[in-house]
C-alpha cells in the first residue's frame, strides 16, 4: 500500500481484481457492484465486529485519513458526503466506518487508495459502511494528520496475537479432516495464509508471536515455497518491510487459488461457523478465489501448476485471443542462379515460387485465421540487402537436414577458453557467422565463426577515394588493414548480461549491469547509441526476428520494447513481481514473452502493451525460453530443471520436461520444430523429442475451460540424448540453417 | 576448513550470517567480500550520524541520528525498483500511444545525434597567439585539440568540418578567401564538455594579409588526437603545439 504516495489509480484490471475478493466468494467473477451489494449480507459473521471496535483510535485514523486523502485530491463531493454520512462536523477528523466486512481495513482501505479517482466507488463503499455502523465522530481537530500511506497500509488488529497459532492450528486440522478428493485443494491455502498471518504479526510489531509462528507452522509448507520462506524468516521487524518491494508486492496483489465449487463450500462454510473467523477475513482480504465447477483437481495437478509467486493464474488472464501464426513470408523471385543443384526456377516463373523448403508453416495463399494482419504492427520494409539475405537463407534450407527421433543433430561446441567464470552472455548471427560473448569485465567481444575475418568500414577520406560503381562496391569499403579474428567493444561499465545480434547482421545489442542498453554497429565496430531508461541491471535483451524494435528486462520489473531510432521505450510491460530474468520475441514480432524471477512467463501483446497470457508451474526463476518455429508452442526452463512446454492459444501447460539436475540456461527449437535442445549448468546438452511431446494433446472443452491439465510422465521417452560436455556449463544454443546445433559455454574447471 | 582458531571472530559471525540466511555454498573469499562490506556500510552510517549529531548540538550520538543517517543512506545509495502499481500506471500511459509509422528508406535507423554517440567527444581549444605584429590584433584561432578523457569508444563516425583544412596543406595560396569552419569553443568551458553539446561554429575568413608561414603554422598544427588510435581521420602532426590543458 506504499502506492498511495501518488494517489494513482490502477488498471481497471487491478480495480476489479482488489474489490471482488471483498464479496463472499459466490460472486468471484462478477463486477465491482456484487461486492458492494453482497458485502452487508456476507460480512454478517463479522460485523458484529464492528459497533464494539468503531471508536478505537486506529479507526478513527483511518476515516481520518481517508478524509485527508479525498480532499488531497479535490474529491471535495466525496469528502463531504463521506462527513455528512459519519455524520461529521464540518472540519471534524472522523472516523470512518470499517469496511462492512469489519476487519477488512488494509484491503478495504487499500481498495480506496486505489481506487482515489474512482468517486463512485468510494462513494459506494462509503454507504456501505455507514449502513454498517457508523462511529460518532469523536476525534478533535487539528490533530495531527495521519499520513494516508502509513495508515492504510497497516494490517489491522485482527486479534489477540497468540490466538494466531490457535485458528491456523484449527484450520489444518479440518483440513486434515476433510475428504480426500478436497484435501489437495484446500491444502493450497495453507502458503499463503501463512505467510500474509506471519507478515502481520511482523506488521504489528509482535515480534516474538511472530518467531514462534514461524517456527511452528513453516516446515509445514511445500518444499517449493522454500526459497520464499527463507526471506520471510529474515524479516523480523516492521521496517525490514519497507525495503522488500517483492514483499510489498505480494502483500498487496491477491494470491490467485483455484478451488472447486465444492471444496469451497465446505471451507466456507466452516470458516463462517467460527466466532473469531479472522481467517475468513485474511481470505477474503488477500486471496482471489478462483471458481470452478467440476471434480477437484488432484495433488498432482495441483504442483504441476502451483510454485509461482502469487499463486496460479487466473482464467480470464488466459482467455484473450493471441495471435499466435506466423508473418506470410514475402514472395521474392529467385535470380537465376547457376550453381544449385536441384532444378532452380528461373526469373519470371513466380509460380515455382519457394514453398520447396518449408517456409515455416505459412500457409502460401490463404491468410492463416491465427496469424495477425502484416500491419498490426509496422514492421520496416525490406531492403535490398535483406532480399538477398532472405534469398541465401531459402538457399540454405534446401539443404536442412530434417531431423527426427532417428536422426539426431551433430552439435558443435564453442567453449570460451580463460574467460574466467566471466562469460554472462552469448549470441550467435542468424547464419552463425559471428559469435559475440558478453564479459563480466564488461566488455563485449565479437568473433568470425567462418574464414573471413571482421573488417571495419574505411574512413570518410578513404571512402571518397574508391570507385562506388564498382560491382565489389561493398568489399571496398572494408579496410583491409583493420581485419583481425575478433573485436572488442567497449563502452560498458558493469557486466554485460545480455546480447543479441540484428536480423541483418549490421548492429550488435548488449545490456549491462550499468542499466542501459547500447547498440553497436558491426561495420565500424563502435558504439551508436546507449539507451537509458531502466535504472537498474538489464538481464535481458533481444532483437525482433525481423529488426529494428527490440525488447529489454531488468530488475525493476518491467519489460521494455524499445525502437532503434527512438531514444525511449514505445512500450513498457508491467506486472511481474520480481525482476524479468529473460525476454523474447515472437516469431512474429507482435508478442514478447518475459520469464521471470516470480516463477511465472507473460506473454505480452506488442500493440497494446497488455498481458495476455500468464503461465505458472516452474518452481523457481526461469532463465530461459524459446518459443517454437510454428510460433504455437512456448517452452521454458528454470532453475528448478525442468522444462516445461505450453501451449499458446489455449493458453496451457501440455508438457513437462525433467532429466536436468541444474539450472537450465538455454532452450532452442530445431529449424522445423520437431527436436528441443536444452543445456543446462549441469554440463550438459539435451534433446527431447519435441514432435512427439505436441502431437496428441487433448484439448477438451473441459481442459481448455479451466485450464486443468494432465500430464502423461513421458519425460523418459521423449528424451533423446544426454551429451555431456568437460565442466564447461551450456550457456547458448543455436541452430544453424541446416540443422546443425550449435552450443557455446565457457570451461570451468 | 580450516580450524576455527585461525578464524578472526568477525569471520566467524559472518560465516554464521551466511548459513542462517541459507547461503551454503559459496566462494570463501566472499566472507572477505562480505566483511569489507560490513566494514564500510557501518562506518559510514556511523560518520553520518556523527554529522548530524553535531548539527543537533548533541554532545553525543544516540539512536535518532543513527536511523537518519540510514535512512538518507537508503534514499541514496540502496534504492529499490518503484512500486508496481506505480508502474502499472506508468505503463498504462505509455502504452495508449500507438506505434510509432516506420519511415521507409531512411538509412540506419537511429535516434536524433544528440541520444547517439556518434559525435566526436573532443573539442577544438582556441590559443591566443600573436601571430603576425604587423596584421594588428587579430587573433588567429589556433586548432589543438582539448583535453580528451580516454574513451576507446569514440565514436568517429561524424567528421568535424575542421578536417577540410588539413587536407589543403602545403597550397598556401588556395587559402586564400575561403572559409573554413572552425570550432572555437568559448573559454568559459570546462575541458569535459559532452558531445551532445554543440561547440561554437564561426566561419573564418583568413584574410590574405594574414597569409604567410605562420598561416601553414596553423593548418599544419591541426593535430588530431582521438583516444581510440583507429579509424580516424586526421595525421598525427608536431607535438611540439600541443597546450598543456
Amino acid at each position: 500500500m506504499a502506492a498511495v504516495q501518488g494517489g494513482l489509480v490502477d488498471t481497471k484490471d487491478e480495480v476489479d481484481v482488489k474489490t471482488e475478493p471483498a464479496s463472499d466468494g459466490f460472486g468471484n467473477n462478477t463486477a465491482n457492484d456484487s461486492r458492494l451489494l453482497s458485502a452487508p449480507p456476507g460480512s454478517s459473521t463479522a460485523v458484529g465486529n464492528n459497533k464494539p471496535a468503531a471508536g478505537t483510535p486506529e479507526e478513527q485514523q483511518t476515516l481520518l485519513a481517508v478524509l485527508q486523502f479525498l480532499k488531497k485530491n479535490k474529491l471535495s463531493e466525496s469528502a463531504e458526503i463521506l462527513r455528512r454520512e459519519a455524520g461529521l462536523p464540518e472540519d471534524a477528523l472522523d472516523l470512518k466506518g470499517t469496511d462492512a466486512s469489519g476487519s477488512g481495513q488494509g484491503g478495504a482501505a487499500g481498495s480506496v487508495d486505489t481506487e482515489g479517482g474512482n468517486a463512485n466507488a468510494l462513494l459506494s463503499r462509503v454507504t456501505v459502511s455507514a449502513s454498517a455502523g457508523v462511529q460518532a465522530p469523536t476525534k478533535a481537530v487539528g490533530e495531527d494528520q495521519p499520513d494516508v500511506s502509513v495508515v492504510l497500509s497497516a494490517y489491522s488488529q485482527q486479534g489477540d496475537p497468540a490466538l494466531y497459532d490457535v485458528y491456523y492450528s484449527s484450520l489444518k486440522k479440518f483440513i486434515e479432516s476433510v475428504l480426500d478428493c478436497h484435501r489437495a485443494e484446500l491444502s493450497q491455502v495453507f502458503y499463503p495464509l501463512f505467510v500474509h498471518m506471519y507478515l502481520e504479526l511482523v506488521y504489528n510489531n509482535h515480534e516474538s508471536e511472530a518467531k514462534a509462528f514461524y517456527e511452528k507452522f513453516s516446515g509445514d509448507q511445500e518444499c517449493y515455497y522454500e526459497d520464499d520462506l527463507r526471506v520471510l524468516s529474515s524479516l523480523t521487524k516492521k521496517e525490514h518491510m519497507r525495503g522488500n518491494e517483492t514483499l510489498l508486492d505480494f502483500r498487496t496483489s491477491k494470491f490467485v487459488l483455484r478451488i472447486s465449487r465444492d471444496s469451497y463450500q465446505l471451507l466456507k462454510r466452516h470458516l463462517q461457523e467460527r466466532q473469531n473467523n479472522q481467517i475468513w477475513n485474511i481470505i477474503q482480504e488477500h486471496l482471489y478465489i478462483d471458481i470452478f465447477d467440476g471434480m477437484p483437481r488432484s495433488k498432482s495437478q495441483i504442483d504441476a501448476m502451483s510454485g509461482s509467486l502469487a499463486g496460479e493464474a487466473r482464467r480470464e488472464a488466459n482467455k484473450a485471443k493471441v495471435y499466435y501464426g506466423l508473418l506470410k513470408e514475402p514472395e521474392i523471385e529467385l535470380p537465376l542462379d547457376d550453381e544449385d543443384e536441384e532444378a532452380e526456377n528461373e526469373e519470371g516463373k513466380p509460380k515455382k515460387k519457394k514453398p520447396k523448403k518449408d517456409n515455416v508453416g505459412s500457409k502460401s495463399k490463404k491468410q492463416d485465421p491465427n496469424a495477425p494482419s502484416q500491419t498490426r504492427i509496422p514492421l520496416p520494409e525490406l531492403k535490398d540487402s535483406d532480399k538477398l539475405d532472405k534469398i541465401m537463407y531459402m538457399k540454405e534450407a534446401t539443404k536442412k537436414i530434417r531431423l527426427g527421433p532417428d536422426l539426431l543433430p551433430s552439435i558443435c561446441f564453442y567453449t570460451f577458453l580463460n574467460a574466467y567464470q566471466g562469460l554472462t552472455a552469448v549470441d550467435f548471427t542468424d547464419d552463425s557467422s559471428l559469435i559475440a560473448g558478453g564479459f563480466a569485465d564488461s566488455t563485449v567481444r565479437v568473433w568470425s565463426v567462418t574464414p573471413k575475418k571482421l573488417r571495419k568500414v574505411k574512413t570518410a577520406a578513404d571512402l571518397n577515394l574508391i570507385d562506388k560503381e564498382s560491382d565489389d562496391v561493398l568489399e571496398r569499403i572494408m579496410d583491409e588493414k583493420t581485419a583481425s579474428e575478433s573485436k572488442i567493444l567497449y563502452g560498458h561499465s558493469g557486466p554485460v548480461y545480455g546480447i543479441s545480434f540484428s536480423p541483418d547482421r549490421n548492429y550488435l545489442l548488449s545490456s549491462s549491469e550499468d542499466a542501459t542498453i547500447r547498440l553497436w554497429s558491426l561495420q565500424t565496430f563502435t558504439c551508436l547509441v546507449g539507451y537509458k531508461g531502466h535504472n537498474y541491471p538489464v538481464w535481458d535483451t533481444q532483437f525482433s526476428p525481423h529488426g529494428y524494435y527490440f525488447v529489454s528486462g531488468g530488475h525493476d520489473r518491467v519489460a521494455r520494447l524499445w525502437a532503434t531510432d527512438h531514444y525511449q521505450p514505445l512500450r513498457i510491460f508491467a506486472g511481474h513481481l520480481a525482476d524479468i530474468t529473460c525476454t523474447r520475441f515472437h516469431p512474429n514480432s507482435n508478442y514478447v514473452a518475459t520469464g521471470s524471477s516470480d516463477r511465472t512467463i507473460r506473454l505480452w501483446d506488442v500493440l497494446t502493451g497488455n498481458c495476455v497470457r500468464i503461465f505458472t508451474g516452474h518452481k523457481g526463476p526461469i532463465h530461459a525460453i524459446t518459443f517454437s518455429p510454428n510460433g504455437k508452442f512456448l517452452a521454458s526452463g528454470a532453475t528448478d530443471g525442468r522444462v516445461l512446454l505450453w501451449d499458446i492459444g489455449h493458453g496451457l501447460m501440455v508438457g513437462e520436461l525433467k532429466g536436468h539436475t541444474d539450472t537450465i540456461y538455454s532452450l532452442r527449437f530445431s529449424r522445423d520444430g520437431e527436436i528441443l535442445a536444452s543445456g543446462s549448468m549441469d554440463n550438459t546438452v539435451r534433446l527431447w523429442d519435441a514432435m512427439k511431446a505436441f502431437d496428441d494433446l487433448e484439448t477438451d472443452d473441459f481442459t481448455a475451460a479451466t485450464g486443468h491439465i494432465h500430464l502423461q510422465d513421458n519425460s523418459q521417452e521423449l528424451l533423446l540424448g544426454t551429451y555431456t560436455s568437460k565442466s564447461t556449463p551450456v550457456v547458448h544454443l543455436h541452430f544453424t540453417r541446416r540443422n546443425l546445433l550449435l552450443a557455446a559455454g565457457a570451461y570451468n574447471p | 576448513m580450516s580450524a576455527p582458531k585461525t578464524i578472526p571472530k568477525d569471520a566467524q559471525v559472518m560465516i554464521q550470517i551466511l548459513k542462517d540466511m541459507g547461503v551454503t555454498e559459496y566462494e570463501p573469499r566472499v566472507i572477505n567480500q562480505m566483511l569489507e562490506f560490513t566494514y564500510r556500510y557501518v562506518t559510514t552510517i556511523i560518520e553520518d550520524a556523527k554529522i548530524y549529531a553535531t548539527h543537533a548540538k548533541k554532545s553525543s550520538v544516540d539512536t535518532d541520528d543513527i536511523k537518519l543517517a540510514i535512512q538518507c543512506r537508503m534514499d541514496q545509495s540502496f534504492t529499490s525498483p518503484p512500486p508496481r502499481d506505480f508502474l502499472l500506471e506508468v505503463a498504462r500511459q505509455k502504452n495508449q500511444t500507438p506505434l510509432p509509422l516506420i519511415k521507409p528508406y531512411t538509412g540506419p535507423r537511429l535516434p536524433p545525434d544528440r541520444y547517439c554517440l556518434t559525435a566526436p567527444n573532443y573539442r577544438l581549444k582556441s590559443i591566443q597567439k600573436k601571430v603576425t605584429p604587423s596584421a594588428g590584433r587579430i587573433t588567429v584561432p589556433r586548432l589543438s585539440v582539448g583535453a580528451v578523457s580516454s574513451r576507446p569508444t569514440t565514436p568517429t563516425l561524424g567528421t568535424p568540418s575542421v578536417q577540410s583544412v588539413s587536407t589543403k596543406v602545403g597550397a598556401p595560396v588556395s587559402l586564400t578567401g575561403q572559409r573554413f569552419t572552425v570550432q572555437i569553443p568559448p573559454p568559459s568551458q570546462t575541458t569535459k564538455t559532452t558531445t551532445p553539446s554543440t561547440p561554437a561554429v564561426s566561419n573564418v575568413l583568413i584574410n590574405p594579409s594574414l597569409i604567410g608561414s605562420k598561416n601553414i603554422l596553423i593548418t599544419t598544427n591541426m593535430v588530431s588526437q582521438s583516444a581510440s588510435g583507429d579509424s580516424l581521420k586526421r595525421k598525427h602532426e608536431d607535438d611540439d603545439d600541443y597546450d598543456a590543458l
